[in-house]
């Protein structure tokens, strides 16, 4: 039995705690020289700026294991399109609320980081103006291709193409996705190895099961070559 | 009528004129602040003494900001949609704020310049409770005039959801009243006040403090403060019924609604919390209007912590809320007071204590209770394409 309204009170506590934290540490007030920005600084895409990797995460991305805002695709090697996870089968497209994703199939197909020759999106953008942040399109993914990234400095001056986001805008290496989310990041990581080796084992099993049915089979079908005659004598 | 008649009725009526929209002015920055820094920012800070540069060095933590919000207000442009209501547009606006004055009178405010000309101030009135809660009912049909009046969806949206609302919670806004004016056996403000003084306060009883609760709650929603601030909406219908509203209307909107939430908290400071009863009042009568300031600005304090951590209810909640939780608690609490008041009489010490926790238990079972049987079903997303 938790107190009736306890969590409401749990909620103040949190903001009373950032009130007055906000007072005391510098270091909270993250948008203290926001106003000074010079203006050519500004990004003229959303998620453009700034070019520097290690500022990126200083600055329009937060570390923090549980923010999140708009999606992005996860590839795991140098080359983003040799390596891209997401294999277009339109599940987050379709289960996506407000309808924000746009996919389209590759017409061929493209050996991907596993070796094996998938079908990869041709087109994937993601109308972020759109996107409400609910975390659906990862939930669903069966690939694991789709997660969410946390970079918050999306202002852009164009208001259409600016906001939608491209499949090259959204292509992500896995480690940058280590940055920011680690341990989410390592959860992941460890249950698809995890899933791997479980499918190797069951493959193995399979394989293993299926060769000692052949041998049954074989086996049995011996047998019964050396027992037929027998039975046609029996019948007879 | 006599000239001294109309020059009490002005030195009554000024001051509260003068005062609470002065108040509201510093309200808003106050809020703006705070709000800030729960979201870790520093809020307005630049604005300070005009004619300086930028208020420059003499920023006074951005106190100028409602100075220059006024002077933007003034002189923005006022925009009328093409098949608006013209006059109605403009009415709406003006009758949300009347009804948030005219209430100011009914609080048992006393100024100290005013102490000899008491027959002119409302709140002698017999049944100013129910003259209070009478008038803040027309705060509703403002809402919906302007929703009505602006022709867009989403104003009449607001002004719909804003009917809905304020007539569900008004029901339990006036039975939490009730308790209180049954203890007192008057309607009269300023008894209402004077019955708590000594620390008396309405509060520190077991059906006081339920009915302190569901009052404030129930305010919130009347004078729509987040999280119950559905009508306005900003993310699903833009601001609701003033939409389309611009420049100085759009101000008194606003003014209207920092007004009512003054009034509504006055009112609460009334019944529960002693009126302007505090230390130091026996000495110096006057500083009971500082009290009474200060007990609102607490309870605006709070709204405006609840604003900074709670998000907005969604409609089905927020009516179930109303009727499923607060109108059978508040329904309750009145039989509790009656019988525990009745009980009290007689017995002293040790069985009153006894009677108060009984009550206590007995409140907060039932909340308990409530909350449990309205607890949503709820089960985990189910995908439809996925797997």
């Amino acid at each position: 039995m938790s107190l009736l309204g306890g969590g409401i009170f749990k909620g103040m506590a949190v903001t009373l705690r950032n009130f007055v934290g906000s007072y005391f540490y510098k270091d909270r007030l993250t948008t203290n020289d926001y106003s000074w920005r010079p203006s050519d600084k500004l990004p003229q895409r959303a998620g453009e700026y700034p070019k520097e990797e290690g500022e990126q995460l200083r600055d329009t991305t937060t570390v923090t294991n549980y923010s999140r805002n708009f999606p992005m695709l996860l590839h795991d090697g140098s080359e983003p399109m040799d390596t891209i996870r997401c294999v277009a089968c339109q599940i987050c497209e379709r289960e996506c609320p407000p309808q924000c994703i746009y996919i389209e199939k590759s017409t061929e197909k493209k050996e991907n980081a596993g070796g094996k020759p998938q079908f990869f999106p041709a087109t994937f953008d993601i109308d972020v103006s759109v996107c409400m942040s609910c975390q659906i399109c990862v939930e669903v993914c069966p690939f694991d291709a789709i997660v969410m990234n946390s970079q918050f400095e999306l202002s852009t001056p164009d208001r259409f193409g600016g906001l939608l986001l491209r499949r090259d805008d959204l292509l992500k290496s896995n480690g940058y996705y280590h940055k920011i989310h680690p341990e989410e990041a390592t959860a992941r990581d460890k249950r698809i190895a995890e899933e791997k080796a479980a499918k190797e084992a069951k493959k193995k099993a399979a394989a293993e099961a299926a060769k000692k049915m052949a041998e049954e089979k074989a086996k049995a079908e011996a047998e019964a070559n050396e027992g037929t005659p027998d039975m046609e004598e029996n019948t007879e | 009528m006599s000239l001294d008649l109309i020059r009490d009725i002005l030195i009554a009526t000024v001051p509260l004129l003068v005062i609470f929209p002065t108040l509201f002015a510093f309200t808003t920055w106050l809020e703006r602040k705070a709000l800030a820094r729960i979201q870790n920012r520093v809020g307005p800070n630049k604005v300070g003494v005009p004619l300086t540069r930028y208020g420059g060095r003499f920023s006074l933590f951005g106190l100028g900001q409602p100075l220059a919000d006024g002077i933007k207000m003034l002189f923005k442009e006022n925009i009328v949609p093409r098949d608006a209501d013209r006059l109605f547009h403009l009415l709406a606006p003006i009758l949300a704020l009347i009804p948030a004055m005219l209430v100011l009178c009914f609080l048992p405010l006393e100024f100290p310049w005013t102490e000899s000309l008491l027959p002119v101030q409302a709140f002698l009135l017999d049944g100013a409770v129910i003259f209070f809660f009478a008038i803040t009912g027309l705060n509703t049909l403002a809402i919906f005039m302007a929703g009505w009046a602006s022709r867009n969806k989403y104003s009449l949206l607001g002004g719909m959801r804003a009917i809905a609302q304020m007539i569900s919670y008004e029901i339990p806004l006036v039975l939490s009243a009730v308790v209180v004016v049954m203890m007192v056996g008057s309607l009269n403000a300023a008894e209402i006040a004077n019955a708590q003084a000594d620390w008396n306060w309405f509060v520190f009883t077991p059906w006081g403090l339920a009915a302190f609760v569901i009052f404030f709650i129930a305010s919130l929603a009347e004078i729509n403060r987040s999280p119950f601030d559905l009508p306005e909406a900003e993310s699903e219908i833009i601001a609701g019924y003033f939409t389309e509203y611009s420049g100085f209307k759009f101000a008194l909107f606003f003014l209207g609604e920092y007004i009512a939430m003054f009034a509504i908290s006055g009112l609460a400071v009334t019944l529960f919390l002693g009126g302007g009863a505090g230390p130091g009042v026996a000495a110096l009568p006057w500083l009971s209007t500082v009290w009474f300031i200060a007990k609102i600005f607490a309870l605006i304090a709070v709204m405006i912590w609840l604003r900074g951590t709670l998000p907005r209810l969604r409609v089905d909640q927020l009516m179930g809320f109303a009727w499923k939780f607060l109108l059978p608690l508040s329904i309750l609490n009145i039989i509790v007071a009656g019988f525990a008041w009745h009980a009290q009489q007689q017995a002293s010490g040790i069985l009153k204590a006894i009677i108060w926790v009984a009550c206590l238990l007995i409140l907060y079972a039932t909340a308990k209770g409530l909350d449990q049987l309205n607890r949503p079903n709820v089960r985990p997303r189910e995908y439809k394409y996925a797997e």
